[in-house]
């Protein structure tokens, strides 16, 4: 394998690792590369004296060698630009190499030694398409005092705006209708399908269906329900507490309510003075000497008839 | 549940003794020992009905009471004793109850009594099983008068005769008078002993099993163990109750320590009155026993129980006071009692007292018998004033429920001349009002709470706050006009009641006008002063009077404290009732520059009286403001008014406002002669008056555009709706879009404007009323048909924004149908509504809502005899229906806080129905009527069910509904249903109705005389009601008595020719009336009826006389107990037998209805029909007056035989056995006579013979 094909195969690993939006004929390329890479690591070993390996093992070792490779292949390519170039050359190569605490000598007597094998080339796989940039918009042509030879401007709306062709609904009015004829549809729909699973009442003795009313069910406490708030209420609660902050800004006793009204305390202990004293109180409630709360006594062995 | 009560009682003598034995008697022993048991297995007894009790384990094991007393015995000759005894030596105590396994509670007392044989005490529904004094078995008698009020069959079911029978039998039973429903003979091996001063004690061993009255269990019908379940009891009562749980002295004036021992369930907290000194677990440690001490002497009825699973929260500003409420609730409970501590303070700092006891309680319970009730140390509260931080409407009201509770903490409880403590609490909860909710809020209530009593009273008839009854006589009666009597409070209908609280406040309010704040609080500071010193001391009963505030210690203090003589004040608030009715107009003299001022009076009609003394008058000129006190006396109507001002309207200049403001005015409006802006009469509320003032026009206006007194303003707002002006509109606009005015004008305002545009509507410019200013002040800037979303931050609007949807929908096209625009309007705002972004919860905004749709129904146009379908359907209802569909489903999956949106759905339902957009139809209405839903959506579903009873004169409805009276487990609901009957009555005394027939007023008549036995409340609501539908006399739809009339003997009565009447039940209807020989007989079997529905001696109220002869055989038994007694019968039954036998015509004439008797044997000759029925109710209440009395002295003889008669025949009845198996039959048709207190006390081991 001569340097031009490494080089190749490290340009490749290097799309592999940042390609990630590898699509499937892509995918295709990479997985024929590191099938390629493996055999060449069998190869290795099979000269080296190893019969047999573990799957384990020879994968671990394709690893370390793609990201080997790869490492040249970055060093490479860095030194390349570094020089203002865009394609690496031998010799960046070689500076990496050695840079890397290899002996670069050694190599072509390596690369001719006689028991190397020969590996068949991978097979020709069509190179992934860089799939086209989407083109939005006109692109800007280049002022005069830009020569003619330098790239194109990129689209517009990567650096201007990125122009959709729908409208959002902005119209408060439209906004408020939607809201609340889903609200009412939602409601309607929830309502008839409850209607229609469950028992009903109806106003009209002639037709029945005509608006279904959900029977009225005696609870054995009815005053929980009544009383407590239902679970989807204290939801929108905390969420409208959360958003209050920037909602209020503009209520001038917003702060003091917030202070007095703060979702927290509304539950643990909105009774507590908003001093520091709460917290000192709620450690003390053992100390606290009410009657109620002191334990119960076991009882004496007098016995009152 | 287990409870063990131990009650420490130290009573003081009545005030009413003599003197005499007041100094005779010191303090006395008194203790209890009252054990409750559950019955967990369920008795033969526990029918179906009782469903809440049968299931509920109720055990109570033994309750002891034990105290200091000095009870004494009324040595008049009023004693009484009836052969009933009732001590059997084989009774069982407590081991046997248990293993039984009966239902029982137990009562111990050890009284010291001196100079006593005889101890009443009071007590209902309780079964005495042995009542032991000084470890010596005692005989008793248990009777009480008023489980059945009227004893034989009338058939004239005239109310003058029930109501004074119901008073003489309350009469016969008050604590205060001496008496009681269980009469305990002292053992005469004793009667040495009390004669020396020594100590008795007395113990007294009862159950009570399911009890009707009293102590009520909550217990819903879920899965789990009791306290699970959240099942939980309370006492309750109206007025003095407390008999109904324990045997005691039911009385406000008798005044004892306490110790209380309550033994219940390991899950269940015991809540009562006092300290808790400790709690112990029994032996088997499945139970624990709460010990109270109340140190502080305190009356029976003061005395209270809460058992149940309660979560507990110590207050954390006052860990003295605890407050106690349902599983499940304390965040509720947090959120609400969070400002308890500030009216504590408030009460406190204005009284410049500490609270009285050293703890106090808040417990909260379901169906609470009223929203708030005050005892000793506690109250207890309706579960349902609790609520969360979201919502805004009830907030104020709990607020004001507790300040009402905790001003009764401080005054309520020390109970003598009643108006002076309900006054006092409900002035200083005034103060508190004023102190929280500012000024307009208070001066608005008071406008209020006058507003209500002047309305009652003049449509009822006066309130007297401070009765004096000197003879007791009927034509002394202090209140005539009434239909009830005032003399105990439970003969007192609630309204009345209630009028009097309110009544009592206001005059306490007037009082403070006269002597100034200042030194009110300090007579207020110095009453309790007193009381607590008094209380400090030890078994010195005597100084425990001093608790005790009656008008006379009330009225001295303030004249010691202020130096005013406050009487003709109190001559003419307290002493005398009605209120003062004025008419006001004037005339302006421009030569002298005078107003002349008229002011009359209307003394005559009902309800009124007339008021001489001073009067207030302020006159708003050009030049200011300026107050004149007139003098009304006898005959001037007339007063002249100098005013200050001289015309002079060119010049522009500020105008000076009471207040010291000075506003520009608009002057072109006003008349150019006269400088007057406006006048009011009595601004300060300062007399109980209605003023019907006349003015022009553009001085109301002015009035409510300047004057800054909120209740100037009101008045001016109602004065308008006479003047549908431009101008008016203009008026009332502005006052609507000024922020600084009190919301509740502004309120009041939106209706008197929806009722002058309605009558200006052939004139009226621009869009419907209200409509742009709420789309101002509430929608959205961009789209004006939008509403904003909801952000109720600010109150006040807030409480306008949901009015005016209302009010609108009031407003009538010229085909007097609501507008178009503004039905589509509310609609809008409906469809708009989005409360996401509020913190406030929108139930009552959205409730409003649905009752704006309500108001906008008009009647449906009808084709004669149309059905209402689907099809035909008004487009406009249509949408109203949609909408209510979909909020009452939508309430089903997401409840609002207390069913708001179910009860405004609910009656607007109703409202289709009876505009007749929709088939009328009740099956609705009564499934949420049923137990089981929250308590505000059945009265909703009741409401509209009476409504629905009235409309379609409905009787299957009816009788509904009364079925409901007699058997739902939830008291508040029976009293409610009672009170929508009489306010919305199904047809009147003055209307004729297919409803009132002989059967409804059987159903009515056996209601209130027996049925509502266990409820003071209820039975006079039954009484309201009976009086609302039949008036006073006999109801019309009874066949009048007319010519051939015969004698029933068994109904005691003339009755009709059987023929003509064939429904009358059948008895020995004697054809020839007047035949002596068959009066006997007949009189045999209708005792024998007689006495089996009725345990007892029956009226002991009108047979004092027969008592107190019975007594004397009594008296003087050699040996106690069981021969004595029997003997003692067995004389008295021999001493009547004979008397009978040989006056057996007399008895007759002397029957419970001499009119009719009379009429058998007097008009045997056609007798005109006017002529009798004048007769019958003239006799009726001359009869009715003699129970408490004995001035004909005739009669009072023949009384005397006419017992001993019964007697007689009660003793035969025992040994006829055939007659007592008809009379089971009969029983069993009776309706009532298988309540449980009659009927326990028929067999109850104490009556077996």
């Amino acid at each position: 394998i001569g340097d031009p094909s490494l080089l190749r195969s490290l340009n490749g690993n290097t799309v592999l690792i940042s390609g990630k939006a590898a699509t499937s004929p892509a995918e295709n390329y990479h997985l024929a590369r590191r099938r390629t890479l493996q055999v060449v690591v069998s190869a290795l070993l099979t000269e080296c004296g190893f019969e047999s390996a573990e799957k384990a093992a020879v994968e671990t070792l394709t690893e370390m060698m793609q990201s080997y490779i790869t490492e040249i292949g970055r060093c490479a390519k860095a030194y390349c630009e570094h020089t203002a170039r865009s394609v690496p050359t031998l010799a960046d190569t070689v500076v990496t190499l050695i840079e890397m605490g290899f002996n670069a000598d050694t190599l072509p007597v390596y690369a001719k030694r006689s028991q190397r094998m020969v590996i068949t080339a991978p097979p020709v796989t069509n190179a992934p398409v860089t799939p086209k940039a989407l083109s939005a918009g006109q692109k800007r042509t280049h002022p005069a005092y830009i020569p003619s030879h330098f790239p194109e401007f990129p689209d517009p709306h990567t650096y201007i705006k990125t122009p959709t062709f729908r409208e959002p609904v902005s119209d408060y009015q439209v906004v408020r209708e939607k809201a609340a004829s889903q609200k009412r549809d939602v409601e309607r729909a929830l309502t008839r399908f409850m209607a229609k699973t469950g028992e009903t009442q109806s106003l009209f003795k002639d037709d029945i269906t005509a608006f279904p009313l959900i029977a009225a069910q005696p609870s054995s406490i009815p005053y929980l329900s009544a009383l407590l708030p239902s679970e989807l209420e204290l939801q929108t609660l905390e969420e409208t507490d959360s958003s209050e902050q920037d909602d209020q800004t503009d209520s001038e006793n917003a702060a003091g309510n917030l202070i007095n009204d703060d979702p927290g305390g509304d539950k643990e202990n909105s009774m507590l003075p908003p001093s520091g004293v709460p917290s000192a109180k709620a450690s003390e409630e053992n100390v606290i000497d009410n009657p109620y709360l002191r334990p119960v006594k076991k009882p004496k062995v007098r016995r009152k008839k | 549940m287990l409870c063990y009560y131990d009650i420490q009682i130290v009573r003081r003598n009545l005030a009413s003794y003599v003197d005499i034995i007041w100094i005779y008697c010191p303090a006395l022993l008194l203790s209890f020992s009252l054990v409750l048991f559950k019955q967990t297995k369920l008795g033969p007894k526990s029918g179906p009905t009782e469903k809440g009790l049968s299931s509920f384990c109720v055990h109570i094991v033994s309750l002891l009471v034990r105290g200091l007393s000095s009870l004494s015995d009324v040595a008049s000759g009023l004693k009484y004793l009836q052969g009933k005894r009732q001590n059997k030596p084989e009774m069982c105590c407590v081991h046997n109850v248990q293993v039984n396994r009966t239902g029982y509670v137990e009562l111990t007392i050890f009284p010291t009594v001196v100079n006593l044989n005889r101890i009443k005490l009071n007590s209902k529904q309780c079964r005495i099983y042995r009542v032991r004094v000084n470890e010596l078995e005692a005989p008793f008698i248990y009777n009480d008068p008023t489980l059945e009020v009227c004893h034989h069959e009338s058939k004239q079911r005239n109310l003058n005769y029930f109501s004074s029978a119901y008073t003489a039998a309350v009469s016969a039973v008050d604590p205060d008078a001496g008496h009681g429903e269980l009469v305990i003979k002292v053992p005469p091996e004793l009667w040495k002993q009390g004669d020396d001063l020594k100590v008795l004690k007395v113990y007294i061993e009862f159950s009570l099993d399911q009890p009707k009255g009293g102590l009520h269990f909550v217990v819903p019908d879920v899965e789990g163990s009791m306290a699970e379940r959240g099942a939980h009891v309370f006492s309750f009562g109206y007025q003095n109750s407390t008999r109904f749980w324990f045997p005691c002295v039911d009385s406000y004036s008798e005044l004892c320590t306490w110790k209380l021992e309550f033994t219940v369930d390991a899950s269940m907290v015991a809540v009562s009155c006092g300290d808790l000194v400790e709690t112990i677990y029994t032996h088997d440690m499945r139970k624990k026993t709460y010990h109270y001490v109340l140190p502080i002497p305190t009356a029976a009825p003061n005395i209270s129980l809460a058992v149940g699973p309660f979560e507990i929260l110590v207050d954390p500003y006052m860990h003295e006071v605890t407050h106690f409420c349902l599983p499940q609730l304390l965040p509720l409970l947090k959120h609400s009692m969070s400002y308890l501590h500030e009216i504590f303070e408030f009460y406190e700092e204005i009284l410049t007292c500490r609270y009285p006891y050293s703890c106090f309680k808040t417990v909260f319970v379901d169906e609470a018998y009223v929203q708030l009730s005050s005892y000793a140390s506690m109250s207890i509260f309706s579960t349902n004033l609790l609520h969360s931080a979201t919502i805004i409407d009830q907030t104020p009201l709990t607020r004001r429920c507790l300040a009402q509770a905790l001003a009764q903490q401080f005054f309520d409880l020390k109970q003598a001349d009643e108006w002076v403590l309900k006054g006092i609490s409900g002035y200083i909860y005034g103060l508190y009002l004023k102190k929280t909710f500012g000024v307009n809020e208070y001066r608005h209530w008071i406008k209020e709470e006058l507003d209500k009593i002047v309305e009652y009273e003049l449509k009822m008839g006066g309130v007297l706050l401070h009765p004096t009854f000197t003879g007791g006589k009927e034509k002394d009666n202090p209140t005539p006009h009434l239909h009830f009597s005032i003399k105990h409070p439970h003969t007192l209908s609630w309204e009345y009641f209630k009028m009097f609280q309110c009544k009592a406040h206001l005059v306490m309010r007037l009082i403070e006008n006269r002597i100034s704040m200042e030194f009110m609080l300090q007579v207020f500071n110095k009453l309790l002063s007193l009381a607590s010193t008094a209380s400090s001391q030890k078994y010195q009963s005597h100084m425990w009077s001093q608790m005790l505030l009656s008008t006379h210690a009330f009225l001295k203090s303030i004249s010691n404290v202020s130096g005013k003589d406050i009487g003709p004040l109190i001559k003419q608030w307290v002493d005398q009732s009605s209120v003062v009715k004025f008419f006001g107009s004037f005339a302006f003299n421009r030569k002298r520059n005078v107003l002349e001022l008229e002011i009359r009076q209307d003394y005559t009609s009902s309800g009124t009286q007339k008021y001489v003394g001073p009067i207030k008058v302020t006159v708003q000129e050009l030049d200011g403001s300026f107050n004149h006190t007139l003098q009304i006396e006898e005959n001037s109507l007339k007063h002249d008014i100098p005013c200050h001002s001289k015309s002079r309207r060119n010049k522009k200049k500020k105008i000076p406002l009471m207040n010291g403001e000075e506003v520009d005015m608009d002057l072109s409006a006003m008349d150019a002669d006269s400088p007057l802006l406006w006048i009011r009469i009595d601004p300060d509320m300062s007399i109980l008056r209605k003023v019907e003032f006349e003015q022009a026009d553009f001085m109301w206006q002015y009035q409510l555009r300047y004057e800054r007194d909120v209740v100037a303003q009101e008045e001016a707002i109602s004065a308008l709706e006479k003047f549908p002006t431009p101008a008016s509109r203009l008026a009332l606009t502005d006052i609507l879009e000024q922020e600084q005015c009190f919301y509740k004008v502004r309120m009041q305002a939106c209706f008197c404007l929806a009722k002058i545009a309605n009558s200006m509507v052939s004139t009226w410019q621009g869009p419907p009323a209200m409509k742009s200013l709420f789309t101002r002040m509430f929608c959205c800037k961009s789209c004006p048909n939008i509403v904003k979303t909801n952000n109720f931050i600010s109150f006040q609007s807030y409480f306008l924004q949901k009015t005016m949807p209302v009010a609108m929908a009031l407003l009538r096209d010229v085909h007097n149908l609501c507008p178009k625009d503004v039905l589509n309007f509310i609609l809008d705002l409906i469809k708009y509504n989005d409360n996401r972004k509020n913190k406030f919860s929108d139930n009552y905004y959205r409730a409003d809502l649905i009752e704006a749709l309500t108001n906008s129904l008009t009647p449906a146009i009808s084709i004669s005899n149309e059905v209402r379908t689907v099809d035909n359907l008004n487009a406009d209802v249509r949408l109203i229906l949609e909408e209510i569909t979909r909020f009452l489903n939508m309430e089903k999956l997401l409840p609002s806080f207390r069913n708001t949106i179910t009860v405004r759905c609910l009656s607007a339902i109703r409202q289709l129905q009876r505009n007749g957009h929709i088939p009328s139809d009740a099956s609705l209405f009564k499934s949420y009527a049923e137990y089981g839903h929250f308590v505000d959506v059945r009265v909703a579903a009741l409401e509209a069910l009476v409504d629905y009873t009235r409309v379609e004169r409905s009787s299957a409805e009816l009788q509904w509904l009364l079925n409901m009276v007699q058997n739902d487990p939830a008291h508040y609901v029976r009293h409610k249903i009672l009170g929508m009957l009489s306010k919305n009555p199904p047809f009147t005394k003055t209307t004729d109705s297919a409803l009132c027939n002989e059967a409804l007023v059987d159903q009515l008549w056996k209601l209130m005389n027996s049925g509502t036995s266990h409820d003071w409340r209820l039975r006079c609501d039954a009484v309201n009601l009976y009086y609302t539908l039949f008036g006073l006399t006999r109801p019309s739809c009874l066949p009048l008595p007319e010519l051939g009339l015969v004698l029933n003997l068994k109904e005691k009565k003339a009755v009709l020719n059987p023929t003509i009447k064939p429904e009358l039940e059948v008895g020995p209807v004697v054809d020839t009336p007047a035949s002596i020989g068959i009066h006997g007989v007949g009189m045999c079997y209708a005792f024998n009826t007689m006495e089996d529905e009725d345990i007892d001696m029956e009226t002991v109220h009108d047979s004092q006389a027969f008592i107190h002869q019975h007594l004397h055989l009594l008296e003087r038994p050699s040996t106690p107990g069981t021969h004595t007694h029997t003997s003692a019968c067995m004389h008295a039954r021999t001493h009547a037998h004979h008397l009978v036998t040989h006056t057996p015509v007399l008895f007759v004439l002397l029957g419970k209805e001499p009119p009719s008797v009379e009429q058998s044997l007097l008009s045997m000759p056609a007798t005109p029909v006017p002529s009798f029925s004048k007769e019958t109710s003239s006799l009726a209440s001359k009869h009715a007056g003699e129970h408490g009395h004995h001035h004909h002295h005739h009669h009072h003889e023949h009384k005397k035989k006419k017992k001993k008669h019964k007697h007689k025949h009660k003793h035969k009845h025992k040994h006829e056995s055939k007659d007592k198996e008809k009379d089971r039959e009969r029983d069993n048709s009776h309706a009532y006579s298988n309540s449980p207190a009659s009927g326990r006390s028929l067999r109850s081991p104490s009556m077996s013979d």
